[in-house]
């Protein structure tokens, strides 16, 4: 026969109290999860299931099941590889410049006379919308009435035709990417330095540690984990590069200057109307962001550094 | 005594106002821009006579107006009551446009006393039609115009410079090899005593501009003797970019001497594959460039530039060198809609398209007119100056496709037009046999 246990009663009660905050709890976070299940979770899985169909908006009677076949087609279609080159450009040339612009003001500007300021000017671009950028940049490098161009007329420079050629329009689309997003790697890392002691600095200091030394080996391994982390931020969103570009160049001259998530966009929804071709494009842009913050994290041995190591 | 009072006035307001929103019909009406004022303006002019309609226009760019309206459509929702489509992508809006035909007919009472309904183009309303069914009323009869410097092609002294340098005189080009030579004198970089920076201000972006483009260059041979007896006749549903049985006509001689006419004005014109509609009509209107073509209602602008002034000797009006491009806008109605509201969007739509419409909207907007009395009215001729020019126009423009591919094919074509003219796919007729396999495998995947 089986001992039965008693349960205290005041146990018991305190049980049922915790068991009914947790369905309060449970009913009040309820609306966020349904709001992320329709608007996220859904969306997501309808799209991966769209990308084995052959939807089409423009066209009566399509939705059928297709099998593999737009993902085959990513591999023969040339101007899907005209966006990968763009991208590779945004991520090798742009975020690198980035990161290191950034890591380099927020060093000069630590401790400098009037540094609120400068810290609040830096992070003006980054508040301005992709888009607001686009308009700007438009105006900004519109060939005969473009601030650019009349200021390089001073140096005896000719016009350029900025968005007419694909090197210069290129350049301006890196050229706004490095301007809006520098100073998101510059807050990361101020951040960072902030939060580097004091002490530590000043025992360096006391130490007759030259100003190079300082930031190697103590202002260095503390921002690591911060450098790292934006990093993959910012990996992940130059993937997604688009506003400038929607409001520039509409991918152009050419393909000169479409991003992948461009060309989704125009598959997708501007003219091509293919849902199930784009939602595969999306698909596999989302594989490759995986893939490539994976690998950082493997490389950069972020794991460790951010002390990310699984329990036993 | 006093609180109930106050409860009771509350209760017969709030009652008077739901009773209010009741009576009265909402409709959601999506435009693109150059629709947009016009519409807005013909809204509040119908609600002042149809008080218990209201009409709230939305006007987006033509790069997210088709997005939506076709999820709408296509998603059977009816979040857009009326809209305008482009009628080239009447293969792609068709199936969820009202049978404007059938419901006039189950609604006969609906039609004003004065509608003329002959008195509409005959092609702005064949536009309008998909399969047989009249899927929108023709609103805007949008085409491409030749606007050029008429001070500077009436100033006698450009027109002996002309003379010495060219051995003929200055005259409007009829053909893009005479354009040729009119852009490079009134470009500086080749002639320093031109009153202009540019010869010409040209939009060729990679964008669906490209590919209205063409037709004006490609039109002239599509529809010389040599192109019909190649190509056969052009269908309106296919347009000129194919052949009479809908293959691609493009991929020859004929599409590569329409995009070499292209390359020969590039030169005299200010960054012409990074210039859009905006940039162009900028250009023109800044007194940048001699010539421009565009579409009719950026005359508005132009007229009202200061750097045009005055704009009845500066601004002149021609039919395209080649042949100009139809780009005409038809006002549909969601099939997807209550009834009690699609009769309320066809009071609207037949109200924005009555003569009385017509003539305002192209007097205060220049929306090129879509009935045949407008344009044979003096005072419509008199206000606006291509009036006069519309009919030849309209009898050989040309026509871009308005089968449900349409899109794609636009899509594929822009990028490769773009990078053959930047030189970064050579000019050759392979190339463009490459761009015509790339159609015939969207048309056959379909």
């Amino acid at each position: 026969m089986k001992e039965v246990v008693m349960v205290p009663e005041k146990e018991l009660k305190e049980n049922l109290i915790r068991m009914h905050d947790r369905r309060i709890a449970l009913l009040f976070i309820l609306p966020a999860v349904v709001l992320f299940l329709v608007m996220a979770i859904y969306p997501f899985i309808y799209m991966i299931y769209t990308s084995f169909t052959n939807l089409n908006l423009s066209m009566s009677g399509t939705g059928q099941f297709i099998g593999l076949s737009n993902y085959f087609e990513i591999f023969h279609d040339p101007l899907a590889m005209g966006s990968i080159t763009f991208s590779t450009m945004v991520l090798l040339i742009a975020v690198p410049i980035e990161m290191a612009i950034g890591v380099l003001f927020g060093l000069l500007i630590r401790g400098l006379k009037g540094e609120r300021i400068f810290r609040l000017l830096f992070l003006i671009s980054m508040m301005i919308p992709g888009i607001v950028f686009g308009i700007s940049a438009q105006m900004i490098f519109n060939y005969l009435f473009g601030a650019a161009n009349y200021f390089l007329s001073f140096f005896g420079v000719p016009e350029i035709a900025w968005f007419g050629h694909a090197a210069t329009a290129q350049f301006v689309i890196l050229f706004l990417d490095i301007i809006q997003w520098t100073p998101f790697i510059f807050l990361i890392t101020y951040a960072g330095l902030l939060s580097v002691p004091q002490d530590l600095i000043d025992a360096a200091r006391v130490d007759g540690a030259s100003r190079w030394q300082l930031f190697i080996n103590v202002e260095l391994p503390t921002l690591k984990s911060f450098i790292y982390i934006a990093l993959i931020i910012r990996l992940i969103d130059a993937l997604k590069i688009f506003g400038k570009i929607y409001m520039t160049t509409w991918g152009g001259p050419g393909m000169a200057t479409s991003s992948w998530s461009f060309y989704i966009y125009k598959v997708g929804v501007s003219y091509g109307w293919d849902i199930g071709y784009a939602s595969a494009l999306a698909i596999i842009l989302l594989i490759v962001s995986a893939i490539l913050v994976n690998l950082l994290i493997k490389v950069l041995n972020l794991g460790e550094t951010l002390e990310l190591k699984r329990e036993g | 005594m006093r609180k109930y009072t106050i409860l009771m006035v509350v209760s017969v307001l709030v009652g008077l106002f739901a009773m209010m929103t009741m009576a009265s019909v909402s409709l959601s009406l999506i435009t693109s821009p150059d629709n947009g004022p016009s519409l807005q303006w013909l809204a509040q002019e119908f609600e002042k006579q149809n008080p218990d309609i209201r009409i709230n226009v939305s006007i987006v760019s033509w790069e997210t107006l088709y997005p939506r309206l076709l999820a709408d459509l296509r998603a059977k929702s009816g979040v857009y009551d009326i809209f305008t489509w482009d009628v080239m992508t009447a293969g792609s809006v068709h199936s969820g446009c009202l049978d404007l035909t059938k419901f006039f007919k189950e609604h006969s009472n609906i039609i004003p006393k004065n509608y003329d309904r002959n008195d509409l183009l005959p092609l702005a309303e064949k536009l309008g039609e998909w399969n047989g069914d009249l899927i929108g009323l023709p609103y805007y009869n949008n085409t491409m115009l030749f606007y050029y410097r008429k001070d500077l092609f009436n100033n006698p002294k450009y027109q002996k410079e002309f003379y010495d340098m060219f051995g003929r005189p200055l005259r409007v080009p009829t053909t893009w090899a005479e354009a040729v030579d009119v852009a490079k004198f009134f470009t500086k970089k080749y002639n320093s005593n031109s009153p202009t920076r540019f010869g010409i201000a040209l939009m060729f972006p990679t964008t669906h501009t490209m590919f209205y483009m063409f037709p004006l260059f490609f039109g002239p041979y599509r529809r010389s003797p040599e192109g019909i007896r190649e190509f056969g006749s052009v269908n309106i549903t296919y347009g000129d970019y194919f052949t009479s049985d809908g293959k691609p006509a493009f991929a020859n001689k004929y599409g590569l001497m329409a995009l070499e006419d292209m390359k020969a004005l590039m030169p005299y014109a200010p960054d012409p594959l990074g210039s859009d509609y905006g940039q162009t009509i900028e250009y023109f209107s800044q007194g940048m460039t001699a010539m421009c073509p565009q579409w009719t209602n950026p005359y508005m602008q132009f007229k009202s530039s200061p750097a045009l002034q005055p704009y009845s000797e500066k601004i002149g009006i021609a039919p395209m060198p080649g042949r100009s491009v139809a780009g005409n806008w038809a006002l549909g109605i969601s099939k997807y809609i209550p009834l009690e509201k699609q009769i309320a969007a066809a009071k609207f739509i037949l109200f924005a398209t009555s003569k009385w419409a017509t003539l305002h909207v192209l007097e205060k907007f220049g929306i090129a007119p879509i009935r045949e009395s407008i344009l044979d009215n003096p005072e419509a001729q008199k206000v606006i100056p291509w009036v006069k020019a519309l009919p030849t126009i309209y009898q050989t423009e040309t026509f871009r496709p308005r089968i449900p591919q349409e899109p794609q094919l636009e899509s594929i074509t822009d990028v490769y037009f773009s990078e053959m003219l930047a030189g970064k796919i050579p000019m050759t007729i392979e190339s463009l046999k490459k761009l015509a396999q790339k159609w015939e495998k969207v048309l056959s995947s379909k």
